[in-house]
């Protein structure tokens, strides 16, 4: 692990290079096409970069992220985490059900998201925009939450999901999925 | 007037009637705990936790000269690219132990003279703040539980398995993370944070407590404590001092961080009841007295977030720094102004009083802008003092040149 190492400022072509790996799943430009993958495209640079720390270190699991990220350097994170938050988003083509997204509306409102997510959802920092990400994605990453599975930085989303219902869930989902996928600023 | 006033009670009753098991149906969910007692007045506030960088900054981006100290003192940069540096302590042969929080990292720095060199020697834990060390055992404390590495100093390559030492412990992350300290009666102390900001916390929460080394014993020492991530023992007298992060949303001056001594074990500190020992809690102060609780032996200051706590007991600093304690102060989010990013100083005079509160290392906040966050200090061997910034991912030393 290369703590210690100087760090240096990120580099947009060699996050560009170094993304040819995930372009199968995650879309050359970060607009994922793949039910169930995320789109990184004009996510807020610390987000990317914590998530593939809570990879490498076993934090966060998946069967196809566990084993890419292993590898990968410090500066290889930032390198990536600075190229996708330099793409522009596109909306993810999703069957979204506008009674479940009007309910999944509110309750974003009941709980609370927009006080880390920020009005829209757009995120920022090390906060995910969540407009227009993909719709299984959500699901999944929500019920990993509940679940106590996902894994997040100081426990904000493991609380926060504690008290939704798999209808809820469902629900929000639906709404983040119809939000536009304007970049976090 | 009166008329108008009745019209709009009566349809203020029947849409309760009406709409009254619907409205409850959408009781809010908590907020996030960082947004939690945040009243009306302050709902469009954009008062916000700083996020913490995911990489250690590079020492091109770490302007040392900025920091301030005391004429004939000295501050060099002494070791980097530590990610979130939090917690330090000493092994028997040498090494520095250097914790984390978010990163889930803890950390060997082993003094090549010229530089530093940085091992990770455990990841992927949860929030793993507390590091303590004694007879060659390097203890963790996590969010839940307490563990060890035995003989870790010897193997700092190839690390030990991590031996849980006590997990009986609370496993909510607000506030869950720990420091961790040998106490001079040998054992082990922590604390456990309130999960909120600002809640009538279980009992199990809120306090001081301690652990023998062999996970048997545990109790409570103190109670009402809401957040308190740093305490050190005074060389003379032996007592437990420790830091109190204060609740948030009362507004940009109130109410003070603490500074406390315990003098007698169970004693209770206010929370939540009543916050820098002299304002009533404005939702569950009712009906209680602040007599009721220990007051503060010296309000610190409003959001400075005191974390470490450490008595000078070195030969390298004039001799008058002797048995001072020094605050480091990782700085405020809920305030418009900021205060705190500094390393305080505290001298207790004869009566156990505070003679003097002065800064002892700031300039890691300059204007508005921040660029690094004093977490915590440790002295070294020769008297010099380690400051650890969890921002900057870095560990500065403070040397006295006579």
């Amino acid at each position: 692990m290369a703590a210690g190492a100087p760090a240096r400022a990120a580099d947009l072509e060699a996050g560009r290079q170094k993304s040819e790996p995930c372009k199968a799943c995650h879309g050359a430009d970060g607009n994922a096409s793949v039910p169930g993958t995320p789109s990184l495209a004009g996510q807020p640079i610390y987000f990317t970069h914590w998530q593939l720390i809570k990879f490498r270190d076993g934090r966060r699991k998946d069967p196809q992220m566990t084993p890419f990220a292993a590898s990968l350097t410090d500066a290889d994170m930032a390198d990536l985490a600075a190229f996708y938050a330099a793409q522009h988003p596109t909306p993810r083509p999703a069957g979204t059900d506008p009674a479940k997204a009007a309910a999944g509306r509110e309750l974003a409102q009941q709980h609370h998201c927009v006080s880390c997510h920020r009005p829209g959802l757009v995120g920022h920092e090390q906060i995910p925009r969540l407009a227009g990400q993909d719709l299984t994605y959500l699901v999944k990453l929500l019920r990993g939450f509940k679940a106590q599975t996902a894994g997040d930085l100081d426990g904000t989303m493991t609380t926060a999901a504690q008290p939704l219902s798999e209808a809820d869930i469902d629900n929000l989902a639906h709404y983040m999925a119809t939000l536009p996928p304007v970049p976090a600023r | 007037m009166l008329r108008i006033t009745l019209t709009l009670l009566v349809v203020a009753v029947t849409f309760v009637l009406a709409f009254g098991p619907f409205v409850q149906a959408q009781q809010p969910a908590a907020p996030p705990t960082w947004k939690q007692g945040q009243p009306a007045s302050m709902a469009d506030s954009t008062l916000a936790p700083i996020a913490q960088p995911p990489a250690p900054k590079a020492p091109g981006e770490i302007p040392v000269d900025r920091i301030k100290v005391p004429a004939g003192f000295k501050v060099s940069l002494w070791a980097h690219g530590i990610n979130n540096a939090r917690e330090m302590v000493w092994g028997e042969k040498g090494t520095l132990f250097v914790s984390s929080r978010v990163a889930g990292n803890v950390y060997a720095v082993l003094d090549r003279g010229d530089s530093r060199e940085v091992k990770v020697i455990a990841k992927g834990l949860n929030l793993p703040n507390g590091v303590a060390f004694r007879n060659g055992t390097l203890y963790i404390a996590e969010i839940s539980r307490i563990s060890k590495m035995v003989g870790v100093e010897d193997k700092l390559d190839n690390p030990p398995a991590m031996e849980t030492v006590y997990d009986t412990l609370p496993k909510d992350l607000p506030h869950g993370w720990k420091h961790l300290a040998f106490g001079p009666d040998g054992k082990l102390y922590f604390n456990i944070g309130a999960p909120c900001n600002i809640c009538l916390p279980p009992d199990t929460h809120a306090n001081l407590s301690r652990v023998n080394p062999d996970g048997t014993g545990f109790e409570y020492v103190a109670h009402g404590v809401r957040n308190s991530v740093g305490f050190d023992w005074h060389p003379v007298t032996k007592r437990l001092y420790f830091t109190t992060h204060g609740r948030d949303w009362l507004g940009d001056d109130l109410p003070s961080d603490r500074f406390d001594v315990l003098t007698a074990k169970d004693q209770h500190f206010g929370f939540p009841f009543c916050h820098q020992g002299d304002i009533l809690d404005p939702e569950f102060g009712k009906g209680k007295s602040c007599n009721d609780y220990v007051k503060p032996l010296l309000k610190t200051g409003p959001h400075v977030a005191g974390n470490g706590v450490e008595f000078y007991t070195g030969s390298m600093f004039p001799a008058d720094y002797k048995n001072r304690a020094l605050l480091a102060q990782r700085g405020s989010w809920n305030r418009s102004k900021k205060s705190g990013f500094r390393v305080m100083m505290v001298t207790i005079d004869s009566k156990g009083g505070v003679a003097k509160y002065e800064p002892f290392a700031e300039g890691w906040l300059q204007g508005e802008e921040i660029w690094g966050r004093p977490v915590y200090t440790r002295q070294m061997p020769d008297g010099s003092l380690l400051i650890s910034d969890d921002y900057a991912g870095a560990i500065y030393r403070v040397a006295y040149q006579r």
